[in-house]
């Protein structure tokens, strides 16, 4: 063997046990590495009195109330991952990007009475891009309600022509 | 153009850092170019 | 040359192969011609993304034109990646070939991959006050990209750190391979775990969830600034493979001198 190979050899080894150790230790840690968690995941382990958490979802529709607290504005809304939802109170201005339908994630701690204070919101978009033209397209011709979930799938509207878009979507077909 | 103090700043940071690294690597090929013929005529390369 | 004659009596089948096509004279011939155009080509190319998705690409129907930072922000995060896997590309030659030419374009990668990842989480800083409220949040994606910046950081001091070149650029290649271990982290991040940042546009399972019409800068971008990044290590390269040729002429001159006035003074 020359000593070329061996080192190829012993590289290659030490790289599966450093891979798989490094993977053991994250999956391991994964509810560590997890930024926030789900409502459901909450409901389930309720996380101690007046603990700060992360609490991550979708917008319920619907579901959003605004109102103003001593001046300030204020909101009141579920936050849902399909399986359970968690009301959330938050005093503040809330993102730009915040919608009913959109992702959130908010900091705060889980009051006695199941409710979710929240001191921080920040909305978390999704990997879709599309012009606004695109998007009043499908909403008109009703392939998709931003609000009721994630939009069809790419292929039906990613290589569609902006004009045409605008025509369907002003003759409301 | 919403934003645009955020954008500006993105596109800016990304050329000066970009081109900054080009200049850099343009002069010192020149400076290694000028040196290299100063004390060896024949290495011509 | 005196490299080929070096190396010969040390090599493999596979490892002669490589040598014959990168040793550094070589290099330097056949790069000469070619960095001008690769140059050229990049700036080009960049530039039309750039301008195209500046100017004339739509902007997204939620985020506005904050989306335009898309544009430099996953270009220069592509390049930060694929610039770390070139860069555990020549630590791994240089551990099992001893290459010379991966040791020199191992040092010159380490700065321009740190700059651009700086340029990556910066845009991406950039682009999160607006978006998500936040400049910055320690969620997994985030947190993997800025232990890379920290790798790249920590192979340019430790590549330099040596008093004798090879054992700086043995040091820096293990730190380079054992840091491998965090790509996949970074690129699997949003997907293994909750994180803020969103998921992948672009997948090799199905078609991209981003219109055309901002497809096709992203593009462009990308393409210009894999080109300029190697453009950019190509030169600097060059540069190193001078300066070493003159550290070498300007040593061996003084141990001359040296030699000639030991010989006078006996």
């Amino acid at each position: 063997m020359t000593r070329n190979r061996r080192r190829l050899i012993v590289l290659l080894a030490c790289g599966l046990g450093l891979g798989s150790a490094s993977g053991l230790s994250l999956w391991a840690l994964s509810s560590d590495v997890a930024f926030f968690s789900s409502p459901s995941q909450l409901l389930h382990e309720p996380p101690g009195p007046g603990r700060s958490v992360r609490l991550g979802g979708l917008v319920v529709a619907g579901s959003v109330r605004r109102t103003t607290e001593d001046g300030k504005p204020a909101a009141s809304f579920r936050v849902t991952d399909g399986a359970a939802a968690v009301t959330v109170n938050f005093i503040g201005i809330l993102p730009d990007l915040f919608r009913e339908g959109q992702g959130v994630v908010t900091l705060g701690s889980l009051a006695p009475d199941g409710t979710f204070r929240a001191q921080e919101v920040l909305a978390k978009h999704d990997e879709t891009y599309m012009p606004k033209e695109v998007a009043e397209a499908l909403k008109k011709s009703g392939h998709w309600n931003p609000e009721k979930g994630p939009p069809p799938p790419a292929s039906t509207w990613n290589t569609l022509s902006v004009p045409a878009a605008e025509a369907n979507a002003k003759s409301g077909g | 153009m919403t934003h645009l103090t955020y954008i500006m700043a993105a596109y800016g940071i990304a050329v000066v850092v970009a081109g900054g690294f080009a200049v850099d690597a343009w002069a010192r090929m020149g400076r290694a170019r000028r040196r290299l013929a100063a004390i060896d005529p024949r290495g011509r390369r | 040359m005196n490299e080929n004659v070096l190396n010969a009596g040390r090599t493999g089948s596979a490892g002669a192969w490589l040598h014959r096509f990168a040793n550094p004279g070589r290099f330097l011939r056949l790069v000469r011609p070619a960095l001008p155009w690769l140059a050229v080509f990049s700036v080009v190319i960049t530039a039309t993304g750039l301008v195209w998705g500046f100017g004339f690409a739509p902007a997204d129907w939620q985020q506005g034109d904050a989306s335009r930072i898309m544009y430099v922000h996953v270009p220069s995060a592509w390049v930060a990646m694929a610039g770390y896997a070139a860069l555990a590309g020549c630590s791994f030659f240089s551990i099992v070939w001893r290459h010379p030419l991966a040791d020199l374009a191992a040092e010159e990668i380490g700065p321009v991959g740190a700059g651009f990842t700086f340029v990556c989480l910066v845009t991406g800083s950039l682009w999160g006050k607006p978006m998500w409220g936040a400049y910055w949040v320690w969620d997994a994606r985030l947190t993997s990209v800025l232990v890379l910046f920290f790798l790249y950081l920590g192979h340019i001091a430790l590549v330099r750190a040596f008093d004798s070149p090879e054992r700086g650029a043995r040091a820096g290649a293990i730190l380079a391979l054992v840091g491998v271990v965090n790509l996949p982290v970074i690129k699997f991040s949003v997907d293994w775990w909750n994180t803020l940042h969103q998921t992948a546009t672009i997948t090799l399972t199905g078609s991209p969830t981003m219109y055309v019409g901002m497809l096709w800068p992203l593009l462009f971008s990308a393409l210009g600034m894999s080109f300029g990044f190697a453009a950019i290590v190509v030169a600097r390269t060059r540069a190193g493979v001078m300066e070493r040729r003159i550290r070498g002429l300007l040593m061996a001159r003084a141990q001359q001198e040296a030699g000639g006035r030991l010989d006078m003074a006996a």
